[in-house]
C-alpha cells in the first residue's frame, strides 16, 4: 500500500520518468485499488493546496520599517559615507597639490638659482611673548577650568541617569 | 495594494535608497514568512519576532543577493536559519524553567483547543491543527511545497539538503500529516457522538 502511495505521489509531483508515468496512468485506469488511492491522495493534495496562510499583526510592516530606519539612523557617520566620496575628495586634493607644485616648478628661474641662490622673501613671525603675557594666559586657563568643570558635571549627570535606569 | 513591480525590481529600488520599495517587498511576502515562522515557533508572538528578524536580516544583506536563485528561496533560507537559531536559543532558555510553567503552557493550549471545538470548524481548521502537531521540519517542507511555490531543488537550497532527501522527507511528512489529520477527525467525530 505504501508503495502504491509513493508511486502515486511521485506521479502527482511529476518526479517520475515518462515510462513510469505511463505505467501509473495505465494502473489508475485499470486497477480499482490504484483508482481509489489516487482519488484519496488527490483530494488530500487539493486540501493542502487550499490551506490558508496565517496573517501577522497590522503593524508588522511598520515595525520592520521602523527598526530599519532606527538602524540606519544610528549607523556611525564613517560607515554611512560612501567610500567613493572619500576617494574623490582625496583625488581632488592630490591633483590640486600636484598642479600647484607643477606651476611652482615651471615658474622657478633655475638659472638664477644656479648662479647665486633663490631669493626667499623674509617672513616676519609675530612675537609670541605678546600672546603669553600674564592676564591673557590667566584668562585662557580660567576658561579651560570652567569648560572642564562643565563637561565633568554633564558626565556625572549622565552616569547617574544610567544608574537610575 | 500589492506593488506592480517584480521582486528583483523592488530590490534594485531598495538598493538605490528607496526604502518604501522594501516595505512593498515585506507586504508581498509577510504572510508566507509569518506562516513559515509559525511552523517552528508555534506561537504568534514568537513567529512575529522571527519573521521581523528575518526581514531585517534580509534587508541588511540585500546587496549580497546575487539573483542566482529566486528572491523567495533566498528569503526562506534566512527565515529557516533565523527560526533554527530561535529554537536553539529557546531550548537553552527553557532548560532552567520548572515543570510548573510548562504545565501551564500545555494546559492553556488544551483550553484553546477545547474552546475551538465549540466553534463551527472547517476541514482546513483541522488540517492547520494537524500541521501544528507535526515536527517543524515536516511542517516547513509541506508549507514550502504547497504554499511557497518552491520546487524540490529550491526547498533543498532553503533547507541545505539534497533534492532527493527533500523528496523522501516530503513523502514522509505527508504520510504523518495524513495520519494526524485522520486521528484528529476521528477524535472530533467521537466528541460529537
Amino acid at each position: 500500500m505504501r508503495n502504491i502511495e509513493e508511486q502515486l505521489w511521485n506521479y502527482l509531483d511529476g518526479t517520475c520518468t515518462p515510462q513510469e508515468r505511463e505505467v501509473i496512468e495505465h494502473l489508475i485506469a485499470t486497477e480499482k485499488e490504484y483508482q481509489k488511492k489516487f482519488e484519496e491522495i488527490r483530494a488530500f493534495e487539493l486540501e493542502l493546496e487550499s490551506m490558508e496562510l496565517d496573517a501577522p499583526s497590522m503593524a508588522f510592516t511598520y515595525n520592520i520599517m521602523e527598526a530599519i530606519r532606527t538602524e540606519e539612523a544610528s549607523k556611525p557617520l564613517k560607515a554611512a559615507i560612501d567610500n567613493r566620496i572619500i576617494k574623490g575628495i582625496a583625488a581632488f586634493f592630490i591633483l590640486t597639490i600636484l598642479a600647484l607644485v607643477g606651476i611652482a616648478l615651471a615658474s622657478t628661474n633655475w638659472s638664477a638659482a644656479a648662479s647665486g641662490g633663490i631669493n626667499m622673501p623674509k617672513i616676519q613671525l609675530p612675537d609670541s611673548k605678546n600672546y603669553f603675557s600674564g592676564p591673557v594666559l590667566k584668562g585662557f586657563l580660567f576658561f579651560d577650568v570652567v569648560f572642564a568643570l562643565y563637561f565633568f558635571d554633564s558626565y556625572l549627570r549622565k552616569r547617574k541617569l544610567q544608574q537610575q535606569a | 495594494m500589492q506593488s506592480k513591480f517584480s521582486d528583483i525590481e523592488l530590490i534594485e529600488q531598495t538598493l538605490g535608497g528607496n526604502q518604501s520599495a522594501y516595505a512593498d517587498l515585506v507586504k508581498r511576502h509577510q504572510r508566507f514568512v509569518f506562516t513559515l515562522a509559525m511552523r517552528f515557533t508555534k506561537t504568534r508572538e514568537d513567529a512575529e519576532e522571527v519573521a521581523q528578524d528575518s526581514f531585517i536580516k534580509a534587508y541588511r544583506s540585500l546587496q549580497n543577493f546575487e539573483g542566482h536563485s529566486k528572491f523567495t528561496t533566498w528569503l526562506y533560507s534566512i527565515v529557516y536559519t533565523t527560526s533554527m537559531t530561535f529554537l536553539r536559543k529557546r531550548r537553552l532558555d527553557t532548560s532552567s524553567i520548572d515543570d510548573e510553567n510548562n504545565f501551564i503552557q500545555v494546559e492553556n493550549q488544551n483550553a484553546g483547543f477545547e474552546n475551538n471545538m465549540a466553534e463551527n470548524k472547517s476541514r482546513s481548521f483541522y488540517l492547520n491543527q494537524a500541521i501544528e502537531q507535526l515536527l517543524p521540519d515536516d511542517a516547513t517542507i509541506i508549507t514550502l511545497f504547497y504554499k511557497g511555490e518552491q520546487s524540490l531543488e529550491e526547498i533543498g537550497v532553503t533547507l541545505g539538503i539534497e533534492p532527493n532527501n527533500v523528496k523522501v522527507k516530503l513523502f514522509r511528512a505527508r504520510q504523518r500529516l495524513k495520519e494526524k489529520l485522520e486521528r484528529t477527525l476521528k477524535h472530533e467525530v467521537k466528541e460529537l457522538i
